[in-house]
């Protein structure tokens, strides 16, 4: 195996691992930045329902026509809309009928971020290409790039 | 196109890159004609905020020419010369509605970081790391701006490029904490920090009415800049007590607003100041907040604490005691501009506020890593490096 197979592969190992630490990052808790309650076994978060808050009216935000994002995941979730207090707009929520694994809820993630989005502006803000130096791949840079490609569907939401 | 990118821990580097292109219908394409370093560059040169990817391009306090239009865009017309705010903001959703634009929910497509670091997202913003969205910076020759109608603003004739670049950020940053620490007329006003926002915080809080501002930092140079162009009175806090001069000066109260326009590089004497360095250096905290804490114990009882500079996570010895007992109202926030721009330039152009003197560096950009050196070091009174792409 020579060197520049061998950094290849630490390089793809980094962007995977990039891409985990990122999805576990919500559960890190930092000693002195932690949370005072228990955090829910993953059976009872993977149920939660899982909300955006949409600054529109409820009747824009009308389950039966949902936006595409949301409706390309099918009859696999179940959608709720709920107006939000203090004209705040309307609340969208959804979540599996089933027990889906972490990337299913990445998928609904990004497709509640999507939904809001086309509801709020008509589009999705994209940042891909942005004008960039070129390098050699490393490690280091692969596993930001991993994290990055990842963050549209992880976080806290 | 040239443009000078993020190549590791205090190396910059000035190379050619791919054009920006219009990606969203609500994007526009700027020849950018000036584009300033920003203190808050500082924490990304040295590794403080590891989201940086070498090759990145940074800069984020810009203005320039329209060039390109997207479909979506209705207000802007190519040849508009325009400042830009650092903070990319859809102006539709809740939060830009309440003018809280650096809030955005739609101006970070990679909210995953942010959330996972802070609970919530905050928008995006050029040149600052894939945490902020991984939008390319205004170091170059041109840069895309995304929702250009609510985030970028045309120039009135009559105030020059010089000092309509500062209201991208610096003056719309101190102006914001002036006006959100809730500045009033007759208050005193501490400002911790003589760089260009901390200048800026100061300038506005006087033509929000304040009759006593001091500003606090240990450069001989900056503090001499804030007497001539601000206005304002100076605290050396190398070779005074602070604390014990702002109480002299106020009866004995302390300052009604205290704002900090540091961030999480503070230098501070004594043992503090060690304490904070071998700590963020271990990696033990990710900040030093000493500007912070000292702002919180100097307020007086019920004033008001605005963090201006930037920080990233949690901090140690935080005065949580003094705020609570002494009645504080503690606020923080990276720029809203987009709320203060439009006043901005009016006071710009009736020649109220003026910054041409912190543009004490005005290079090609084909000099940043000099310009960011002479910055970091504030080698020869450095206040701000600013970059002519165009020459």
């Amino acid at each position: 195996m020579d060197i520049d197979h061998l950094i290849g592969r630490a390089t793809a190992l980094a962007g995977d691992a990039g891409t985990a630490l990122l999805k576990q990052l919500q559960h890190v808790r930092v000693p002195g930045a932690g949370q005072a309650s228990a955090t829910d076994p993953p059976e009872v978060a993977a149920r939660r329902w899982r909300a955006v808050t949409v600054l529109r009216e409820p009747a824009d935000v009308d389950a039966a026509g949902l936006p595409a994002p949301l409706a390309a995941l099918g009859d696999r979730i179940e959608v709720r809309t709920t107006p939000a207090p203090g004209d705040r707009g309307t609340e969208l929520a959804a979540r599996y009928r089933g027990t889906p694994g972490e990337d299913e809820i990445g998928d609904l993630r990004a497709a509640l971020r999507e939904a809001k989005a086309l509801l709020e502006v008509g589009e999705v803000l994209r940042v891909d290409p942005q004008p960039h130096g070129t390098r050699a791949a490393t490690p280091q840079g692969a596993a930001l790039e991993g994290a990055a490609k990842a963050a549209p569907r992880a976080g806290v939401l | 196109m040239r443009a000078a990118t993020w190549a590791g821990v205090d190396e910059v580097s000035v190379e050619t890159v791919p054009d920006p292109a219009i990606l969203n219908d609500r994007d526009v394409i700027l020849k950018v004609s000036r584009t300033t370093t920003c203190g808050s560059d500082l924490h990304l040169l040295g590794g403080y905020v590891p989201a940086m990817r070498a090759g990145d391009v940074l800069g984020h306090e810009f203005m320039g020419e329209v060039v390109e239009v997207g479909p979506g865009v209705r207000d802007r017309r190519v040849g508009d010369r325009v400042v830009v705010n650092s903070f990319i903001a859809c102006g539709n959703c809740w939060y830009c509605r309440q003018e809280l634009y650096s809030l955005c929910d739609n101006g970070n497509p990679n909210p995953g970081i942010t959330e996972g670091l802070w609970g919530q997202s905050p928008g995006g913003c050029f040149g600052y790391s894939h945490a902020m969205g991984g939008f390319a910076g205004s170091h170059a020759e041109y840069v895309r701006v995304p929702y250009a109608d609510v985030g970028s603003f045309v120039v009135p004739e009559e105030v020059g490029d010089d000092r309509a670049l500062f209201a991208s950020d610096a003056v719309s940053t101190g102006w914001m904490g002036a006006d959100l620490a809730g500045t009033k007329p007759g208050d005193t006003v501490a400002v911790w920090g003589a760089g260009g926002v901390g200048q800026m915080a100061a300038r506005a809080a006087m033509l929000l009415g304040a009759e006593q501002v001091v500003v606090i930092d240990r450069l001989t140079e900056r503090l001499e800049q804030v007497r001539r162009h601000v206005g304002a009175e100076v605290v050396d806090y190398s070779t005074t007590d602070v604390m014990a001069e702002l109480r002299e000066r106020t009866g004995g109260r302390g300052p009604d607003v205290c704002i900090e326009a540091v961030g999480m590089e503070a230098h501070s004497t004594g043992v503090q100041g060690v304490y904070d360095q071998v700590k963020q250096q271990l990696r033990l905290q990710t900040d030093r907040p000493s500007a912070v804490r000292e702002a919180i114990m100097a307020c007086r009882k019920g004033g008001s604490v605005f963090v201006l500079g930037v920080f990233a996570g949690p901090v140690d010895k935080f005065p949580l005691g003094a705020a609570m007992n002494k009645g504080l109202t503690l606020r923080g926030a990276q720029v809203h501009g987009q709320r203060y721009m439009p006043r901005i330039l009016g006071h710009m152009a009736r020649g109220e506020l003026t910054t041409e003197h912190l543009a004490t560096h005005v290079m090609p950009l084909e000099d940043a890593p000099r310009g960011y050196r002479m910055f970091k070091d504030k080698e020869d009174g450095c206040v701000r490096a600013v970059f002519l792409p165009h020459g």
